[in-house]
């Protein structure tokens, strides 16, 4: 057994599966605690202190990204190496490449971040790195389309496993999109400083069609992919239906990248764009759902493990988010919910249902699956994995449920009238009323960032376990050796 | 130029968007759904992720 | 459709799943994006509206540095509320200029596209100082440091020309000039002289005095410069109310 476990080494490049997983968790610490510091800004402004390296507007970028590109990117980058590897039966293509990603992207995340603290940002939500940052990016990014699609090639394995399709997708996409919404003149050579290549209306359009499909693509498609390898290996059993995630693949893939100008309903872009977007956002919900589906599908012939398996309840729960959240955002791309919903909390709510409770709580899932796998050992402490998922779910419950109260009470406010025909409140007074959800929107968060650090606490533990393991088990073998 | 133009119009755009979505998503679910053989020789894939278990941790204890 | 079309190749083809992705991942944004580069009505035509002026252009730097965006849309929507508000809907035309937009997604705080003119320059320093001492229940940070940093103005030549290169008039030869002062008379055009620039921001501050301190330009006089411009240029009262209808 012994004997299978080193091979196992050999044959795959585990060394940086494992170090995107460790920094997916400590990015996931440092991104939700600025997440819970600055809703807490929103609540207790004083927070702010004073600072501009703190205060809300610097910070903010920090936070999402963070969140979105370190604990999103990494656990990505962790999962898509670990899955290609073990579905192709192959090795990656190159260590040194590989390894290259990973330095190159913790250098990018990392002074994306202190930049936004000194002021340098394109102020494009989340693609707020500037100029230098968006090389680096691209550079790394070519190496990983090199290193994935390369190890493809290498596979033992004829057909490609629909995992590895929505991965490629993910990486094709945000290759697209980093590339022409980042499209800026330099003001000098030496300067971090650039202005955006477009402007007014053609560079909102370009934003958004960026800004959606980052979502679509680099939140979704991506954990999709996570999802397919993942969901089956923790249930034990094969993926409901294969055809169904073809089918899935290429209308998920088609229909999403026109739905991003429903961002910008009743805005100064031509109408016909974002009615366009709109239809495609309502058909976009068949085939998220078909993925949703066939993951529940999937899950649902092994519910006596739901019962005694919290890995198996992370993942059940991210895909009834998925499915409500895919649900929640049609409805708010029509343009009469938009009117009312656009501008306010209700978004901010929406975009955590899919970032908390599908992205996060399936990465959650996946990284406890592969964690154990990839030292040779158990989790350190299940006990911690369930308070993990309790925390996590009461977390994102409280959030949503406030951003919805305090989203649709904003747009309520700002559009009601009195007796006369004129305006019932002034903006402050809506500001006003906010305060009770702001708090209780930063205490959520704080549920969820107390799991977060139950979790890495726990895969600290398990790895110090499972290096115990391995050298106490060289120690036996040397033994043998020594006495043979 | 002109073909750009002609795709600004949504009378043009929305229609012609229908159709190619539609043939090509017709053609996708007849070619997953649409023979008995290829549909076990797609469903056999499914056990992709399960080929490589020999190197599992899963038998340990 | 060809049945002897084998979605296998495609399976068993990493190249060929690669182009496909690519081209099922394309079509939107090419349908979507590329024609407003070219109809004419993706912009409507009005008077008025012209770059912005060194000193304010500065003051926009400073609201992206800031990260005003996150808090603050400069969009108004075509509803009655929005009009009593904030006033006339935003149009395309006001933000031609604008590398890079920033009509925002969120208002945590109060939409700011037609902002300039409404407070005075004094109620701006003091908000932005300290916005509870205005407004008690704001959420918004204290901004003490823009009163107390000196405006960095050596490099508005190379910010200016960096914009000319993106397509903003500022003009750097005679013709240039001369076709700016056509278009947009010539006190306007005499500031967006990229030769002139540093000496008609200077001018500009101290005429203004926007900080409410002769003793030298901070970044709140660009920041506050740039906060009274934001929908003035057009004057609605020249047009009939249903002028740009027909441009939605």
């Amino acid at each position: 057994m012994a004997v299978t476990t080193y091979s196992g080494a050999e044959q795959y490049n585990f060394e940086v599966v494992k170090k995107f997983a460790i920094m997916s968790i400590v990015w996931a610490v440092i991104g939700m605690f600025v997440g819970v510091y600055i809703a807490s800004e929103l609540a207790w402004p004083f927070l702010n202190f004073d600072s501009p390296y703190i205060s809300f507007g610097r910070f903010r970028p920090v936070h999402t990204t963070s969140v979105i590109f370190g604990f999103g990117g990494s656990a990505l980058f962790a999962t898509s190496y670990y899955v290609v590897q073990r579905t192709c039966q192959t090795r990656l293509i190159s260590d040194g490449l590989a390894s290259f990603t990973f330095w190159g992207w913790m250098a990018a995340i990392a002074l994306a971040d202190f930049s936004y603290m000194l002021g340098y940002t394109q102020s494009r939500e989340y693609a707020e790195m500037e100029w230098p940052i968006d090389i680096l990016i691209e550079v790394v990014w070519v190496a990983y389309l090199t290193v994935f699609v390369g190890t493809i090639m290498r596979r033992k394995q004829p057909h490609i496993y629909v995992a590895n399709w929505f991965y490629l997708a993910f990486i094709l996409a945000t290759a697209l999109l980093h590339t022409f919404n980042n499209l800026a003149m330099p003001i000098d050579l030496f300067s971090m400083k650039s202005y955006s290549l477009f402007s007014g209306v053609q560079d909102a359009m370009t934003q958004w069609w960026y800004g959606h499909n980052a979502v679509g693509f680099f939140l979704t498609a991506a954990f999709l992919g996570m999802m397919y390898y993942f969901v089956p290996k923790q249930a034990g059993r094969p993926i409901y239906s294969y055809r169904l995630s073809i089918v899935h693949f290429w209308a998920l893939g088609f229909m999403y990248m026109w739905v991003g100008a429903h961002h910008l309903h009743w805005t100064a872009l031509p109408d016909w764009t974002s009615s366009l977007a709109a239809a495609f956002s309502i058909l976009l919900l068949m085939p998220s759902w078909g993925g949703m589906i066939n993951g529940i599908m999937t899950l649902s012939g092994a519910w006596d493990k739901l019962r005694t398996d919290p890995i198996m309840r992370f993942m059940i729960v991210a895909l009834s988010f998925y499915g409500m959240s895919t649900f929640e955002g049609p409805m708010m791309s029509l343009k009469e919910v938009n009117a009312l919903s656009h501008y306010t909390d209700w978004t901010v709510g929406h975009v955590h249902s899919g970032a908390l409770g599908w992205v996060a709580m399936i990465t959650f899932g996946s990284l406890y699956h592969m964690m154990p796998k990839l030292w040779d050992t158990k989790m350190y402490s299940r006990k911690l994995i369930e308070w993990h998922f309790w925390l996590a779910t009461i977390g994102i419950v409280l959030y949503i449920v406030a951003m919805w109260i305090s989203g649709i009470t904003q747009g309520l406010m700002w559009r009601a009238f009195d007796e006369f025909g004129n305006l019932q409140y002034s903006f402050v007074e809506s500001v006003a009323a906010m305060h009770p959800f702001y708090a209780m929107r930063a205490i959520g968060g704080m549920f969820f960032l107390t799991g977060m650090v139950m979790m890495a606490f726990n895969v600290f533990m398990t790895i110090r376990q499972g290096k115990r393991e391995s050298a106490a088990l060289e120690a036996k073998l040397a033994a043998k050796l020594a006495h043979a | 130029m002109d073909l750009l133009m002609w795709f600004s119009k949504p009378e043009n755009t929305k229609p012609l968007g229908l159709v190619i979505f539609f043939v090509t998503f017709i053609g996708i679910v007849i070619y997953a759904y649409g023979s008995k053989k290829r549909s076990d020789q797609l469903e056999s894939y499914r056990n992709i992720p399960f080929l490589d278990d020999q190197e599992d941790t899963k038998d340990k204890q | 459709m060809n049945f002897n079309f084998k979605h296998e190749w495609i399976e068993t083809n990493i190249g060929l799943l690669a182009v496909l992705t690519m081209l099922a991942i394309s079509v939107g944004g090419l349908v979507e994006i590329t024609p407003l580069f070219f109809i004419d009505k993706t912009i409507e035509k009005v008077d008025g509206v012209r770059p912005y002026t060194p000193l304010e252009q500065r003051g926009r730097d400073i609201y992206q540095r800031e990260g005003c965006y996150l808090c603050h849309s400069q969009m108004i929507r075509p509803f009655r509320d929005e009009k009593l508000r904030y006033g006339h809907y935003s149009l395309a035309a006001e933000s031609q200029y604008d590398h890079p937009f920033q009509w925002g997604s969120k208002r945590t705080g109060p939409d700011l596209a037609r902002v300039g003119g409404k407070y005075s320059n004094e109620w701006h320093v003091q908000h932005l100082t300290a916005p509870r001492s205005m407004v008690p229940e704001s959420v918004m940070p204290n901004y003490p440091w823009l009163k107390a940093t000196p405006l960095d103005t050596s490099d508005i030549a190379e910010r200016m020309k960096a914009l000319r290169k993106v397509g903003v008039p500022y003009s750097l030869t005679d013709t240039e000039y001369k076709a700016n002062v056509a278009k947009f008379g010539e006190t306007v055009a005499k500031q967006l002289h990229i030769p002139n620039a540093q000496q008609s921001l200077i001018e500009q501050a101290n005429f203004g005095n926007y900080d409410g301190d002769r003793s030298g330009i901070s970044e709140m006089d660009a920041l506050v410069a740039y906060l009274q411009v934001l929908g003035t240029m057009v004057d609605f009262g020249k047009y009939k109310d249903d002028a740009f209808v027909n441009d939605r």
